[in-house]
């Protein structure tokens, strides 16, 4: 059923089959919180436009989650209904009450109060618009900066397969009256210039920098780094080149992403390659699905150690693992290479995604763990009236882990400038 | 990493609701019918809190009148995988009598002011209805019923007789009550099970009464044990007519209260099978003021009340009326007698691309209606224009929203 809108007749029998549980597990299993059995209840009741106006009151990104958020890590794998047969799709549902609402006209929203005191808001990705959004609730003026269009990941690196721009756009458009877009990068010097001006700032620029993968020849023409890879497919399709053969190192969603986007823009082989087994990847069910479904094939067990080539990549060479039981930080096993297991897989090119870093290079003032924004529970960085959310706290996470995360950040920032709170964290 | 749940923070506008019925002013057109739902003080509370404009407390009587409950007493319809398409109970009144739900009704108007607090009283003896009148008008209710209509049947009465079925007990009963009461309307519910809801309405009209509350529940069989032969709910393999009500029983209230507004100038709240926000319009439409809601609640919970007010809102948008009142009556002068139904040449249409190739509407048409759809080769079902009379059987049976229409053969 991936990216396919269901039908009203489809809609109305599916929400027949939920349960209404009251303290519903799916609710609570949402970040955002969105009250899935009352939005349901809606559409089996034919108010489809209140369904919508439930979700988008929980979460800022209601049409971008509704179409690409992994239900089966958050609401889907608890629902009661699941115990009973197969669960309720409940994105899907979600989905359809919101395309509603984009279709007839967005409702009308009440006069938010105001508030004499302004915060910024670096960064308009899904974190940044979340946060945004919850803080003009409470009547802050806001400001939200970002070098491009609003959207961040979703609208930068998303695979338009996935999330069409016009999706997208149904809830930047929305969001757009409630606070003001400065387009506009940020540096050291502005960012000093925004601590003076605003009562409080939001930091969400996400991360945005690939990580290398430290093996001889990664500079090579050929090699692309995977965000790079995925930002210009998606800016110019056309003007993507690729080779016939195409291998991906990686084993999250965003290898998946490129990955199918490979094989989208015409690559005959897509190979990825992945140093740990199926049981330590880091994916969607539906995603890897869809990839081998697009004829992507994943091998296991293996660890490129050099790029192969004379002026450009003509295949990587790479060695087998073996898993040890000892397991590491991550809490997954340790791959070992095989000693003298070498072996050259063909490529005209080689995807680099092994995960990506902090690209803000004006953020050395804000104490980092792990290469991360440290915070505290109430999303406070080390530097007063500075607060961090989003990717760039916690590495890469789901679109709607980093609405969530701006929507308490906001709750925590207006705790702080009505008084409930201390400026400075205890970090 | 955690994320705390917390209160969101309203973004849509509520639209007002309110509007004044029986010289009250009700917040939204969704009350509480009298009913386990309404029988104690805290559950009365939570569902004011929640948005119900309304609650009439569960049917009371005077002190000396024993209320003897057995268990189980409830049971379920179900009908094609749907559990409680229709919910029966053999209950009776509350096992509360006056001086308790008079003190029910003096703390649920000092705390919750606005909103309408009725209570359902039930008796034999003239000075015991009126008794009841006294008290509770002077507890400070807004509104109260009178349960001509229990199905277990009514004090005073044979088993399961109720005082509805009589004209001349209703008539004669309901001027006692109205005879009573000095401040605040009088409601009294009927049953559906007569030969002519008319005859009784007018009784009440006659009687001076302000209102009808149609109708109660319907009784009902609600199914037998095959293999033991003991009826539902099973008591000891025994067992009695249930009161039926859910969705099963919707039509047949829909209907009363129809007839009802067509024939006698009586304000009316509906009750009996409404669950949803369009089935408060549907009632609405036919001439009930408010709408009374039970069966709903006591399998989902007070939490229905924000899909009735939000479903109401936007309705009430969409078909730019201002107030709920609007909606009442709007379809009473399309309820017509047979005679007077427009007679035209009819055909259904199959939209042949919609078609899923079930070929239920073919076999219905076949043994159920006049032979009229043929099979294509691709199992796509296809009209014989010359033999279709636009029964409208086959959009029914069809499983496809839209597939087939009804349309004027030109």
């Amino acid at each position: 059923m991936m990216n396919l809108t269901l039908t009203a007749q489809q809609a109305r029998v599916e929400a027949e089959r939920c349960l209404q549980c009251f303290d519903a597990p799916c609710e609570q299993a949402c970040p955002t919180h969105i009250k899935i059995p009352k939005f349901i209840s809606m559409i089996r009741n034919g108010n489809i436009i209140g369904a919508a106006e439930i979700t988008k009151t929980s979460n800022a990104l209601a049409n971008v989650c509704g179409k690409i958020c992994p239900e089966e890590i958050f609401c889907q794998s608890v629902c009661t209904r699941g115990k009973q047969d197969s669960p309720i799709q409940i994105r899907e549902l979600h989905f359809f009450a919101t395309q509603e609402e984009v279709k007839k006209g967005f409702s009308k929203t009440k006069p938010f109060p105001t508030l004499n005191k302004k915060v910024a808001v670096v960064g308009a990705g899904p974190s940044g618009l979340g946060c945004a959004f919850e803080l003009s609730k409470y009547g802050y003026l806001v400001d939200v900066f970002d070098k491009g269009k609003p959207g961040g990941v979703p609208r930068n690196s998303i695979p338009a397969f996935r999330l069409a721009d016009k999706e997208l756009e149904s809830d930047t458009k929305f969001l757009s009256k409630y606070f003001s877009l400065k387009k506009k990068t940020v540096d050291g010097k502005a960012f000093e210039q925004i601590q003076k001006l605003y009562n409080a700032t939001f930091l969400a620029v996400g991360l945005g920098k690939d990580r290398p993968i430290g093996i001889p020849g990664e500079k090579m023409k050929g090699v692309l780094p995977v965000l790079q890879f995925l930002e210009s497919a998606k800016a110019n399709p056309k003007r993507m080149k690729l080779g016939k053969r195409v291998v991906i190192v990686g084993g999250g969603n965003v290898s998946l992403d490129a990955a199918a986007t490979a094989k989208r823009l015409g690559a005959e082989s897509v190979i990825l390659v992945y140093r740990r087994s199926e049981k330590e990847m880091r994916v969607w069910k539906a995603e890897l699905e869809e990839a081998r479904k697009q004829g992507v094939e994943i091998r296991f067990l293996i660890n490129p150690v050099a790029v192969v080539g004379k002026k450009k990549v003509e295949g990587v060479k790479c060695r087998h693992t073996k898993l040890r039981k000892q397991k590491d930080k991550s809490g997954r096993p340790i791959p070992v290479e095989v000693k003298g297991s070498e072996f050259i897989i063909d490529a005209n090119n080689i995807i680099i995604a092994i995960g990506q870093s902090i690209a803000a290079d004006w953020l050395e003032g804000v104490e980092r763990e792990k290469g991360y924004i440290k915070v505290d529970e109430n999303f406070r960085t080390s530097v007063d009236k500075i607060f961090a959310g989003g990717d760039m706290i916690a590495g890469e996470g789901t679109i709607v882990q980093s609405v969530a995360q701006g929507k308490h950040a906001a709750q925590a920032i207006h705790e702080f400038l009505s008084g409930k709170q201390e400026a400075a964290s205890g970090i | 990493m955690e994320y705390k749940k917390f209160k969101e923070i309203e973004i849509y506008p509520a639209r007002d609701l309110s509007y004044n019925f029986l010289g009250i002013q009700f917040e939204n057109p969704f009350i509480l019918a009298a009913a386990p739902s309404t029988d104690d003080l805290e559950m009365v509370r939570r569902g004011f809190q929640m948005g119900w404009a309304g609650a009439i407390l569960k049917t009371t009587s005077v002190e000396g009148t024993k209320v003897d409950l057995c268990y189980p007493m409830m049971s379920a319809f179900e009908h094609e995988g749907r559990k409680l398409f229709g919910m029966g109970n053999i209950d009776l009144i509350s096992e509360h009598h006056i001086d308790k739900v008079e003190y029910n009704v003096r703390m649920l108007k000092k705390e919750f002011p606005a909103k309408m607090v009725a209570a359902s009283i039930m008796a034999g003896r003239k000075e015991d209805w009126q008794h009841l009148v006294e008290r509770l008008e002077k507890a400070g209710v807004d509104l109260i019923e009178c349960s001509f209509s229990c199905p277990q049947g009514n004090i005073g009465e044979d088993p399961g007789k109720m005082l509805a079925q009589s004209l001349s007990a209703t008539e004669l009963t309901a001027r006692w009550v109205k005879e009573a009461s000095k401040r605040v309307p009088i409601s009294i519910k009927i049953t559906p099970h007569v030969t002519d809801i008319v005859e009784v309405a007018r009784a009440v009209k006659r009687s001076g009464c302000d209102a009808l509350t149609a109708s109660n529940s319907i009784q009902a069989l609600m199914g037998i044990d095959i293999k033991t032969f003991a009826p539902t709910p099973s008591l000891d393999g025994k067992s009695t007519y249930s009161g039926m009500t859910g969705p099963a029983i919707k039509p047949i209230t829909l209907r009363t209260i129809a007839e009802i507004a067509r024939n006698v100038d009586i304000p009316i709240m509906g009750t009996g099978g409404a669950s949803t926000w369009s089935d408060a319009v549907e009632f609405m439409s036919v001439g009930a003021g408010v709408v009374e809601f039970c069966t709903v609640v006591m399998h989902y919970g007070f939490r229905v009340i924000d899909d009735l007010n939000s479903g109401m809102s936007h309705y009430l948008d969409e078909m730019k009326f201002s107030s709920p009142k609007e909606i009442v009556g709007k379809a009473l002068p399309n309820i017509v007698s047979h005679n007077e139904l427009p007679r035209k040449r009819m055909r259904n249409h199959i939209h042949e691309n919609l078609c899923i190739g079930c070929d239920l509407c073919y076999v219905a048409c076949r043994d159920g209606g006049h032979n009229a759809i043929d099979q294509l080769e691709n199992r796509i079902a296809h009209i014989d224009w010359e033999r279709c009379v636009g029964c409208g059987l086959c959009k029914f049976v069809c499983p496809v929203d839209d597939c087939i229409e009804i349309m004027e053969w030109i």
